[in-house]
């Protein structure tokens, strides 16, 4: 199904932002240890401390060599050391990631389906009201950056109305569990996540609703008419069907603006994602921590990248891979 | 089981259909045939109301007026009781189902039967129309045309519908393939109604029981397959047959004049029709039954130009022409066929007055022949064999052109001149200078034979009498002077009695051949008939003769085998 050619652009891809992650703090003027590991860090080091690190990360040996000691120490899944956590880097993003994950992971789901339903919805009676407002509607939101939509939310649902908690993930020392926690995570993630879904319907939407006006004067809807097959079934299964695959197709390309997105949503609900965390640490200058968390992000768009080629196919029976 | 009356569809301004009366009776096929444009789709697709125009007029399956349902029942019935195989196979399927779905899903919708027992009928359809049962989980795109039109035809089989819409069934499918689907088409059509529109009309003969032409959204004729198809009776049947290219049309391949335009006030044809009369343009005619077929023309159809009846000559006790026969149609071009003393010449001259027959008389449009005065050679005009003997040496080829215009006394001399320089052009002969003052006896043969063509046709007759007119020729020229004489034909409508011993020459010009022997006609039909299975044993002989000199001889310089059967797989545009 799939190709070697596509697993080699991968490769290639994965290798690129590596190289990149590895760079950037080498390039910076200066120490680069001040550049991996930040001015704080370097005033409290000790000099002893400070050759341990520079063998660590081989920064007296030429360049290929230090690549070698960044990938060996990447492997061992060490990103260095966040002295403004005092933990090391990786375990204090990995803790922040699951946030994000659910942030990212549910706003594409929804933002991507409600689209296409709209989308679907919009096209199949394109030029009535219903399309016509949709269209507007949706356009206008458009323009409008994710975080300003998520101020908007933040000041109408949480300040002025009180409905949902004001910054967080969960609240602190509630000592909650079972439902009621559940019930606390979804409080909390009501807002960034409207915010994040709102902002990027639009997408989904329009390229479902253009896709399905050509799709609906295909032949083979005249044959889904002639069959007298219901409105549900030849808007849904015939046409919808088709139109949803150029959405699909560009998942991945969604994601990766959801994804930064998010970030922003994370700042204005202070929602501790990765996000979050990396405008702590730029505030702090923990530089092993924003680090980390571009390389993860980028590994993350890589990978849902990835598997959205690899779900194409299923989708669309007319696309298949040479081998 | 399907009753049309007077079914009108437009889209916004544009009338497609202007009034369709149709019949279609249980267990029947009908073959609507016509080029694209006269509003075939639109047809079947008013059937299933599925137009995006308006509908006036009655369309009634089983009774029932589908036009005033409303579209709930009318869903019901989709598929139900009539179903339909789309055109172009491809584009009518959906490319993100496999085949068995969509085949078993309008079983499943219509909840005529459990998703297993749909499952197993489309599995049985599919295996039913020859689709091998490996291949019915497969996506459209993976099948062949002719494997995705044995899908649709499943498809449209799935429910059971009494009647079946075919559009254009095979006309995106290669020769082969088509040959199997039209096999398996007249398999289903044993115990299904079917309606098929095509511009194939080696389909619709295989398939039909009766044919309607349909031309510019009207019906033209409607009547028995074998007899639309050999004996058109409507100007517009016989050049859509004419047009078409296939091995059993012997004559060489020939456009329909013009095309088609509307709206047209009168009949729709008329810009195109050659025999074409003042009301033609101002009333459009109805369809009425006659002599057992549906024709809509005021003329009442083809018109016999000219009629000869028993007619006989002899000179002394040798009996040139004996009570000989003939129609000629208007616009054909009818072949008399025989052997040098065989009566041909002088019925020919019989029939320009040159001789006078001893019994039996000559109609022209219906109206017997007494004198032929200026009246008769306007309409009737001959060329003879031999140009160098028939043109006279003592006038310029402008001068040979216009006489017959100087004799009838037609306009001005200005106008005279003008006139006979176009007809010269139109038979391809420099109109200017130095060639109008020439003499016959400057030219060569195949220019000569021209000014005698435009000689004859300066009048602009509408018969046209050729005795053996290439004969005198090399064969170039001959090839050269026979294209003229048919682009001529088809151009202005002209029927031609064209005289001839060379039986293959006869069967590359003309619709129909009269074989003449001894004085008498001995055998006359159409000419793929009377090439293909003659039934007189002369006739037989004749054929043998011109079939062993053709493969001897001719091989590389006729027109007509080798290119016809490269062209029966197109169809007319
Ligand atoms: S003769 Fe007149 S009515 Fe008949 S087909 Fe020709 S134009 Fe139409």
């Amino acid at each position: 199904m799939f190709s070697r050619r596509n697993l080699v652009t991968y490769a290639i891809a994965l290798l690129l932002v590596l190289a990149f992650n590895f760079l950037l703090p080498r390039m910076m003027p200066g120490d680069p240890l001040m550049a991996i590991y930040g001015e704080e860090a370097l005033v409290q080091m000790t000099p002893e401390l400070k050759a341990n690190l520079v063998e660590r990360f081989a920064l007296d040996q030429p360049m290929w060599q230090q690549f070698g000691a960044y990938f060996g120490a990447l492997f061992r899944g060490d990103l260095g050391y966040s002295y403004y956590y005092n933990a090391p880097a990786f375990e204090v993003i990995l803790g922040r990631l699951p946030w994000t994950l659910l942030l990212v992971g549910l706003s594409l789901v929804l933002s991507t389906l409600l689209g296409i339903v709209l989308g679907i919805e919009s096209g199949w009676r394109r030029g009535s009201k219903t399309d016509r407002s949709m269209l507007a509607g949706l356009m206008a939101l458009n323009g409008f950056p994710d975080f300003f939509i998520g101020m908007v939310l933040l000041l109408v649902f949480g300040v002025t109305l009180g409905i949902f908690p004001l910054a967080g993930a969960l609240t602190p020392y509630s000592g909650l569990s079972g439902g009621a926690l559940l019930l606390d995570v979804l409080k909390h993630l009501a807002l960034p996540l409207a915010a994040l879904t709102l902002a990027h319907i639009a997408g989904a939407y329009l390229l479902t609703r253009n896709t399905m006006i050509t799709v609906v004067k295909e032949p083979y809807m005249l044959t889904a008419r002639a069959k007298g097959l219901s409105q549900r079934v030849m808007k849904y299964r015939h046409a919808g069907r088709n139109s949803m695959l150029p959405v699909i197709t560009r998942t991945g390309l969604w994601l990766g603006r959801v994804v930064t997105g998010a970030l922003f949503v994370e700042i204005v609900f202070s929602y501790p994602g990765l996000g979050y965390l990396a405008y702590e640490a730029l505030l702090a200058r923990d530089y092993p921590i924003i680090e980390g968390v571009l390389l993860v992000v980028a590994l993350f768009v890589l990978v849902a990248n990835f598997l959205a080629d690899l779900s194409y196919p299923k989708l669309d029976p007319r696309v298949s891979y040479a081998r | 089981m399907l009753r049309i009356k007077d079914l009108r569809v437009s889209y916004g301004r544009e009338q497609v259909l202007n009034g369709i009366d149709l019949e279609v009776k249980a267990g029947e096929c009908l073959a609507v045939i016509g080029e694209s444009g006269a509003g075939k789709t639109t047809l079947c697709l008013s059937i299933m109301r599925l137009v995006e125009g308006t509908s006036h007029g009655h369309i009634f399956l089983n009774g029932l007026d589908l036009l005033s349902l409303p579209e709930q029942s009318m869903r019901e019935i989709r598929w139900r009781q009539v179903s339909m195989v789309f055109q172009n196979a491809n584009s009518a399927l959906n490319p993100v189902h496999t085949v068995l779905d969509q085949v078993m899903e309008p079983i499943v919708e219509h909840r005529l039967a459990s998703r297993a027992e749909a499952q197993r009928r489309a599995l049985q359809l599919l295996a039913n129309v020859g689709l091998s049962p490996d291949r019915s989980s497969a996506y459209p795109h993976q099948l062949s045309g002719g494997e995705q039109q044995r899908v649709l035809i499943a498809m449209a089989l799935a429910n059971n519908p009494g009647l079946i819409i075919l559009d254009e069934p095979v006309s995106s499918l290669d020769a082969a393939s088509r040959a199997e689907i039209v096999a398996l088409l007249k398999q289903i059509a044993r115990d299904h109604t079917f309606v098929v529109v095509t511009h194939d009309l080696s389909t619709a003969a295989r398939l039909a029981d009766n044919i309607a032409t349909m031309y510019a959204g009207r019906i033209v004729e409607l009547g028995p397959a074998a007899e639309v198809l050999s004996r058109p009776r409507h100007p517009y049947t016989r050049a859509l047959l004419r047009a078409y290219p296939n091995m059993t049309t012997v004559k060489d391949l020939q456009g329909i004049k013009g095309k088609m335009s509307r709206p047209v006030a009168g009949c729709a044809f008329h810009p195109r029709c050659t025999q074409a009369i003042g009301v033609c343009a101002e009333k459009t005619p109805p369809l009425v039954s006659s002599q057992g077929r549906y024709l809509a023309c005021h003329r009442g159809g083809i018109i016999t130009l000219l009629a000869i009846r028993n007619l006989s000559k002899s000179f002394g006790s040798f009996k040139a022409v004996r009570s000989v026969s003939l129609d000629i149609d208007a616009g054909e071009t009818l072949a008399l066929v025989g052997q040098s003393g065989s009566g041909k010449t002088t019925l020919a001259k019989t029939i320009m007055g040159l001789l006078q027959p001893d019994e039996g008389g000559v109609y022209l449009e219906g109206k017997r022949v007494t004198s032929r005065a200026k009246d008769f050679y306007r309409k009737v005009q001959m060329v003879f064999q031999n140009p160098g003997e028939s043109l006279s040496h003592r006038l310029s080829v402008l001068e040979l052109v216009r006489e017959p215009l100087d004799v009838q006394g037609i306009g001005t001399r200005e106008e005279r001149d003008q006139r006979a320089k176009r007809t010269l052009e139109e038979v391809e002969l420099p109109a200017s200078g130095g060639f109008l003052e020439s003499y016959p006896h400057q030219l060569s043969g195949g220019e000569m034979q021209r000014v005698a063509i435009a000689r004859a046709l300066v009048l602009n007759p509408s018969l046209l009498i050729a005795d053996e007119p290439t004969s005198f020729l090399d064969p170039g020229v001959q090839a050269k002077i026979l294209k003229l004489l048919l682009n001529l034909q088809e151009r202005r409508g002209l029927s031609m009695l064209f005289i001839t011993h060379d039986l293959s020459l006869a069967r590359k010009v003309s619709d129909r051949m009269a074989v003449m022997l001894s004085g008498e006609i001995i055998e006359q039909g159409p000419s793929n008939r009377v090439v293909s299975s003659p039934v007189h044993p002369y006739t037989g002989s004749l054929v043998q003769t011109a079939s062993a000199l053709h493969s001897e001889s001719e091989a590389g310089e006729t027109v007509d085998q080798p290119g016809a059967e490269a062209r029966s797989g197109m169809t007319i545009g």
